[in-house]
């Protein structure tokens, strides 16, 4: 009697365990993440998005970006954050990138500046605008999906000035498409500033032994920001 | 204006300009130093700030009347510099340099250091 029920028990959960929704879970949940930890540095440093000009600038943009000033009003001058998605692609200081159970966490050196990105979790509503804003995301496959929106407006897109407005939306595949490179393609979408979304892409090398210095911005800039 | 006059014409090289390999600072560089041309200047230490943001040389140097023109060199962020080989006591007043970078768009004698080359011939490059 206890040998019958036994046997019928391990059928029963042999049967379950080889049903195709089972396969399926246990799939997910033992297929490891891709491993995108690590130190990260641009391959290439170029501050500018357009370095030849040509940005497609609305008028609102293209008036915003006429008053800019590098030596008088980019934000970095007074050790202002660089924010999404200048420091991503405009950045000549390594990033560490640390992945946790339910966020992704980039450590950025200079600016020191911390980026979470949620992966279990969509975007609050009514979100105060932040200069990193607030960013969720997915893998799909071996890339990971970031969706930032929540921007304040007091950021420039990369290092020649290029404005922005607090409607900006930023989507970014990031993958490891090498063990030494990762590749983070980055679309812009911001109506408000621009007739079409802007797309840019940051090749990042690994730095294997380096580690996340400090770094005291404030220390000893003898630069001087007069934006408001 | 006078010490460029002076220096200039024996030390100008023009270089092609390139962002690869260019040395780290973050402070808009490029649009405080005319990153198309390199100066070579031979000066005396006089101090070595090593802070962030940058870290600055300063260093005298003798015009041909032989007086001193104070010359200041900025440098990148510590750390990328440590990753490059300096160390906060790489320099120290008295050492005699030859400092190699981009000049001050406003011709003071203020450069973008590439690299300086000791008396014995040993160089430190600001660039990784």
């Amino acid at each position: 009697m206890w040998n019958r029920l036994i046997f019928s028990a391990a059928a029963v959960a042999a049967i379950f365990a080889l049903s195709p929704a089972s396969r399926g879970r246990n799939a997910a949940q033992q297929r490891p993440l891709p491993d995108i930890s690590g130190v990260w540095l641009v391959e290439n440093f170029q501050p500018r998005l357009f370095p030849k000009g040509g940005a497609p600038f609305t008028p609102w943009a293209e008036m915003k970006f006429k008053a800019t000033d590098l030596q008088t009003n980019d934000p970095n001058l007074a050790c202002l954050p660089m924010g999404v998605p200048r420091f991503m692609i405009a950045v000549p200081y390594p990033m560490e990138i640390l992945p946790m159970p339910t966020r992704i966490i980039i450590i950025h050196e200079g600016p020191q500046v911390m980026r979470q990105i949620y992966m279990n979790r969509q975007h609050p509503k009514d979100l105060d605008p932040t200069y990193s804003g607030d960013a969720i995301g997915k893998w799909e496959g071996n890339t990971l999906v970031v969706d930032t929106i929540g921007f304040n407006d007091k950021t420039w897109l990369d290092g020649g000035g290029l404005p922005h407005s607090e409607k900006m939306h930023v989507v970014e595949r990031i993958r490891r498409v090498d063990h030494d490179t990762l590749v983070d393609a980055i679309t812009i979408d911001d109506p408000m500033a621009y007739t079409k979304p802007i797309t840019a892409q940051q090749v990042y090398k690994l730095k294997p032994g380096w580690e996340i210095q400090e770094y005291v911005c404030e220390e000893n800039n003898k630069y001087t920001y007069q934006g408001k | 204006m006078r010490t460029r006059l002076l220096i200039s014409p024996v030390t100008a090289v023009l270089l092609l300009l390139s962002f690869t390999g260019a040395t780290y600072a973050h402070h808009g560089f490029v649009s405080w130093f005319d990153m198309s041309h390199s100066v070579t200047v031979k000066g005396t230490v006089t101090n070595f700030d090593w802070t962030n943001p940058h870290a600055y040389i300063y260093f005298d140097v003798k015009d041909e009347k032989g007086a001193i023109v104070k010359w200041s060199a900025e440098l990148g962020a510590l750390a990328m510099l440590a990753r490059a080989g300096w160390k906060r006591d790489s320099l120290k007043p008295g050492n005699e340099i030859t400092a190699i970078g981009n000049p001050a768009k406003d011709g003071k004698p203020i450069m973008h250091l590439d690299k300086i080359v000791f008396a014995n011939g040993q160089e430190l490059s600001s660039a990784l």
